[in-house]
């Protein structure tokens, strides 16, 4: 599961006033490669909440994403995009679980793929 | 966002790098189902991207959608329903699935040219018909269902609690809503119409009364005996399990409650026969595919259904003379500029359906296909 999943993803379990962000709890994390694109990186950047990503990068032990939300002008930066792509596309949570900040109740994640399913009653 | 649809090269879930941003595909290339995955996902993403609305026709087939990429599944749903049937499950899975398609696809349109109802219009037989006269036809198949059925509008005896079964973009509900000021509750397999539905009745002022959502005719979402009048108006057709939907029918229906089946049947058989003619089952197919309908049943099938539930005051008539006029009228639409240009901006399966309507009437002609009212009542 990319970051990028993750920052779409909210508890909405019943009575849930805020499930978003989820909390991350890491087994493993794994990186893959992908290939770079700075235009989609400046296109999907305004549709992201950020710092629930740079939260998100902390608990998968990246610590190199500045905790301000950039302005315009980083996106012109390769080097920020560089850090934004690395943290968006190629960390990934293999193994783990996505926790609701507000029940505590754990979405496990396996083999790369959050099991979002409720519970009768949560629904 | 940018307005072209979709992106012919990518798949499923994912972004699009063309363009930088995120497109969903459409059942066309049978990956996730727009509705499939406007359902799913809605249930676990945050507000401020939950989709809106479903705009119109040239849309629908793709929706700008934040979304991960590459993330293959989020697993959102649990595997397979319950539902006995006489289908094998994955059969009936994906015959639901395709309901649910067909009228994702085709509501819009269909609420275009035709507005609120989805159902036959009630003609005096032979009349010539115009299709400025379609909407009137269609209430005045409500009013005649409800008097067939012998639904008072005494305030003191008038429904109070209505189901509509298979409800479409919900113009039975909000019209029996007004009319008799019952709380409606619809349910249709299409997430895209209850969207709809519910969307029209806020705009009618109508949301106290009238709710709509996403449930199964052969497992209703709602506990036994809630319902003084339960109301399937051109449902009947796409159950898989017709024993099945009337038992839950019955189920919903409070004591001394009505129950009105208005449904697309095939002619009774005489007492000889054991079955159809092969041409007149061939013919059935091939409205069935394009349709989305299972195996069909006669009136006198949902006659012997209803008696084995014990349920009383059992009706049936053939109203098949009162729409024969209604196809031809339908066609005379879809031949109008607008029919026609609306027609190739829907998709495949709404086309499909168009193309066979010629069937549909040669059924009728052929005394084959019957349309045709049930209604009886619950005892006390």
């Amino acid at each position: 599961m990319r970051l990028l999943t993750h920052n779409m993803l909210s508890s909405n379990i019943k009575g849930v006033a805020n499930g978003f962000p989820l909390l991350i709890e890491v087994e493993k994390v794994i990186e893959k490669q992908v290939d770079f694109n700075p235009d989609f990186l400046k296109n999907i950047f305004p549709k992201i909440e950020w710092q629930a990503l740079v939260q998100a990068s902390r608990s998968m032990g990246y610590s190199e994403l500045p905790e301000e939300s950039p302005e315009s002008s980083m996106l012109d930066s390769d080097d920020f995009l560089m850090k934004f792509h690395h943290v968006l596309l190629e960390l990934h949570l293999e193994e783990g679980a996505l926790v609701c900040p507000e029940t505590g109740r754990k979405f496990p994640v396996n083999k790369g793929i959050p099991n979002m399913l409720l519970h009768e009653d949560e629904v | 966002m940018k307005e072209s649809p979709r992106c012919d090269s990518c798949t499923r879930f994912t972004v699009c790098t063309h363009r930088s941003d995120f497109f969903i595909l459409s059942g066309r290339k049978k990956e996730k189902r727009l509705s499939d995955i406007q359902s799913e996902m809605s249930a676990c993403l945050r507000p401020s991207l939950l989709p809106a609305p479903p705009p119109a026709p040239t849309w629908r087939s793709s929706l700008l959608f934040g979304v991960s990429s590459f993330s293959r599944k989020l697993i959102t749903r649990a595997s397979s329903t319950t539902s006995t049937t006489t289908m094998s499950d994955a059969a009936a899975r994906e015959l639901k699935e395709g309901i649910a398609e067909f009228y994702d696809e085709s509501s819009s349109l269909w609420e275009d040219i035709w507005g609120d109802h989805m159902h036959h219009g009630f003609y005096e037989p032979d009349s010539s018909v115009s299709v400025s006269d379609h909407r009137a036809a269609q209430v005045r198949m409500i009013e005649e269902t409800l008097r067939f059925a012998g639904v008072s509008e005494d305030p003191t005896k008038r429904p109070k609690n209505v189901v509509d079964v298979g409800c479409g973009i919900g113009g039975s509900s909000r019209y029996l809503a007004k009319k008799f000021g019952a709380k409606c509750q619809g349910i249709t397999l299409s997430p895209v119409q209850a969207q709809r539905a519910n969307a029209l009745a806020a705009a009618r002022g109508l949301a106290d009364k009238v709710s709509f959502q996403v449930g199964d005719a052969l497992q209703q979402p709602f506990p036994d005996g809630q319902f003084d009048l339960v109301w399937s108006m051109e449902s009947g057709e796409h159950m898989p399990d017709k024993s099945k939907f009337v038992s839950e029918l019955a189920r919903v229906t409070a004591p001394a409650g009505t129950i009105i089946i208005v449904t697309w049947c095939h002619r009774d058989l005489a007492p000889s026969e054991e079955s159809l003619q092969p041409w007149e089952q061939e013919l059935l197919k091939k409205i069935c595919d394009a349709y989305y309908l299972p195996a069909w049943c006669s009136t006198a099938d949902y006659v012997k259904l209803l008696q084995s539930l014990s349920l009383e005051d059992i009706k049936a008539e053939d109203w098949s003379q009162n729409v024969a006029p209604f196809w031809p009228a339908v066609i005379h639409s879809a031949l109008t500029w607008k029919g026609f240009t609306s027609l190739l901006r829907t998709g495949l399966k709404t086309i499909k359906g168009a193309l066979a309507m010629p069937l549909m009437i040669e059924g009728y002609q052929k005394n084959l296909i019957k349309f045709a009212i049930i209604t009886c009542r619950k005892p006390r």
